[in-house]
């Protein structure tokens, strides 16, 4: 469970996020060229230009070797941060890292295995399914989809992407999603949804009685729900760093 | 070839063995030949509620164990033709239940019954895992209250999981729902769960309901099940039940208060 640590002593946690980023696709590997540009752009939009982080992508250029030290002092000079290069060849990999940057794969490259690993995980889900699973389960883009009412001391979960459940959680069930988790019924058990740290996700259901609410291992109790919420309709989302329990309307 | 019902419920105290001696009884009273079987080793009561603990020689353990015949444990019913019990041991534990020696007696009973009944005993252990495993149709017994519904809920998980039919992808166990001990008037009250509560929360259709009733206590201490009681609310319940399990289509009785008559509020009469 990813339940946040309540004792003080733990000086940290990991936790995955999505942040916005500025992605600066370079289509010359020329320093000067580029920083002449950027002073048009500094004067035309000066907002824009307060140390923005961004990422610089060299997926369109072909030169094995850059002069991504130089790059990088132009960019700081009109105030953007890079803070990481995403593509490119091994030696642009190595400096990289040398000027403390961070270095992604290639977009194409990373998709493509990002999809054959949420392929393989689904091969393994389906695997342990008949396990504790006794309703049809369905597996369609991303979300699973569960028919039926999950049963006290039964665990339904997507480890990729969202979980629809079609009827009711039971109090002493447990749903658990990746991504959100939908409920066309009554919650009445636990539900965990961005159980790998996405603090986008949220959680929605027909009628609230939840004993436990989590996205992304920030919990709410049933005992701390305003009763007010109680029996409707609701949605839950993480905002301004605490659960906000909404009327589904 | 003989259906297998399991007659459960997670909790103990429920009722389960009074049920599954009713019920037995009813189906034998319908002219079904039928037998019920105590699973519940170690804490054997199902044959002082049919009232034949005197006459138990060897039990559900020997037959597994090969020790006697299934025909010289199975028990006869003085009352009703066609009804037969195989009590449980007193002496053992549910360890020595195997699931290779429960399928062979289910198998060799099949062929000669209509019905088997089995009780099952509380928790979610061995004996209630072996006595639902064979199962063909379930009936879940429940009172109105909360503790019970959730155990009641667990058990329906298990029945969809931890069962041949499930194992094997077989047509699904099918589920009924008994709520018994239910008494009106504290429903009224909001001291009970409604009908319309559990039913919505367990989600399964219901077989029937017992009125909390004094005639269930006499039964089981006078060793009759209540069925045999046909003047008690309790009784005729269990009958109206027997009739739904046998697919008849009977109205639901004794779920709504009784208006007290002048007399009984002047005497306070009590349900028999």
């Amino acid at each position: 469970m990813n339940l946040k640590a309540d004792s003080a002593d733990v000086a940290f946690t990991f936790k995955g996020g999505m942040l916005p980023m500025t992605v600066m696709e370079l289509n010359s590997a020329d320093p000067e060229q580029i920083r002449q540009q950027l002073e048009g752009k500094l004067s035309q939009s000066p907002a824009f230009f307060q140390h923005t982080p961004v990422v610089l992508s060299v997926e369109k250029l072909d030169t094995p070797n850059l002069a991504l030290e130089r790059i990088c002092a132009v960019c700081r000079d009109h105030k953007l941060l890079p803070v990481a290069v995403r593509g490119g060849t091994d030696p642009v990999k190595q400096s990289a890292w040398a000027l403390g940057l961070g270095w992604f794969a290639p977009v194409q490259e990373e998709r493509a295995r990002r999809l054959a690993s949420i392929a393989a995980e689904n091969d393994s889900a389906e695997d342990q399914a008949p396990q504790d699973t006794p309703d049809e389960v369905v597996e369609s883009s991303g979300a699973r989809v569960y028919r039926g009412t999950v049963r006290s001391g039964q665990q339904v979960s997507a480890s990729t992407g969202d979980l629809v459940v079609i009827g009711a959680v039971n109090a002493g069930a447990e749903v658990l999603a990746a991504g959100s988790i939908h409920v066309y019924g009554a919650l009445r058990g636990r539900a965990l949804a961005g159980i790998h740290g996405n603090l986008g996700a949220g959680i929605y259901c027909r009628e609230l009685n939840a004993e436990l609410l989590s996205v992304a291992g920030n919990y709410k109790r049933l005992e701390d729900i305003d009763a007010r919420r109680l029996g409707m309709p609701a949605e839950v989302h993480f905002a301004s760093e605490q659960l906000e329990i909404k009327p589904l309307a | 070839m003989a259906k297998i019902i399991v007659v459960t419920s997670g909790k103990g105290g429920v009722g389960k063995t009074t049920s599954a001696a009713a019920i037995s009884t009813g189906l034998a009273l319908r002219g079904k030949k039928t037998v019920v079987i105590d699973f519940d080793v170690g804490l054997r009561n199902l044959d002082l509620i049919m009232g034949c603990e005197r006459r138990v020689v060897y039990d559900l353990v020997n037959v597994i164990q090969g020790e006697a015949g299934l025909n010289q444990a199975l028990i006869r019913d003085k009352r009703v033709e066609n009804l037969f019990i195989l009590p449980a041991s007193q002496t053992r534990d549910k360890d020595a239940l195997t699931q290779e020696g429960v399928e062979e007696i289910l198998a060799k009973l099949r062929e000669e019954f209509d019905y088997i009944i089995c009780d099952s005993p509380a928790g979610i252990e061995r004996g209630a895992q072996l006595a639902m495993y064979f199962a063909d149709e379930a009936v879940v017994v429940t009172n109105p209250e909360v503790s019970s519904v959730r155990d009641s809920d667990r058990i329906l998980g298990l029945l969809a999981s931890k069962t041949r039919r499930a194992e094997r992808s077989d047509d699904p166990i099918k589920e009924h729902l008994l709520i018994t001990r239910y008494n009106p008037d504290r429903v009224t009250s909001g001291d009970m769960l409604t009908l319309d509560d559990i039913r919505e929360i367990l989600a399964i259709d219901l077989l029937g309901l017992i009125p909390e009733s004094e005639a269930v206590l006499r039964a089981s201490n006078q060793g009759v099940p209540v069925t045999h009681d046909a003047s008690s609310d309790a009784g005729q319940a269990y009958t109206d039940t027997v009739a739904r399990l046998l697919g008849e289509d009977v109205p639901l009785r004794f779920h709504q208060a009784q208006k007290k008559g002048i007399l009984t509020r002047m005497f306070g009469g009590s349900r028999r």
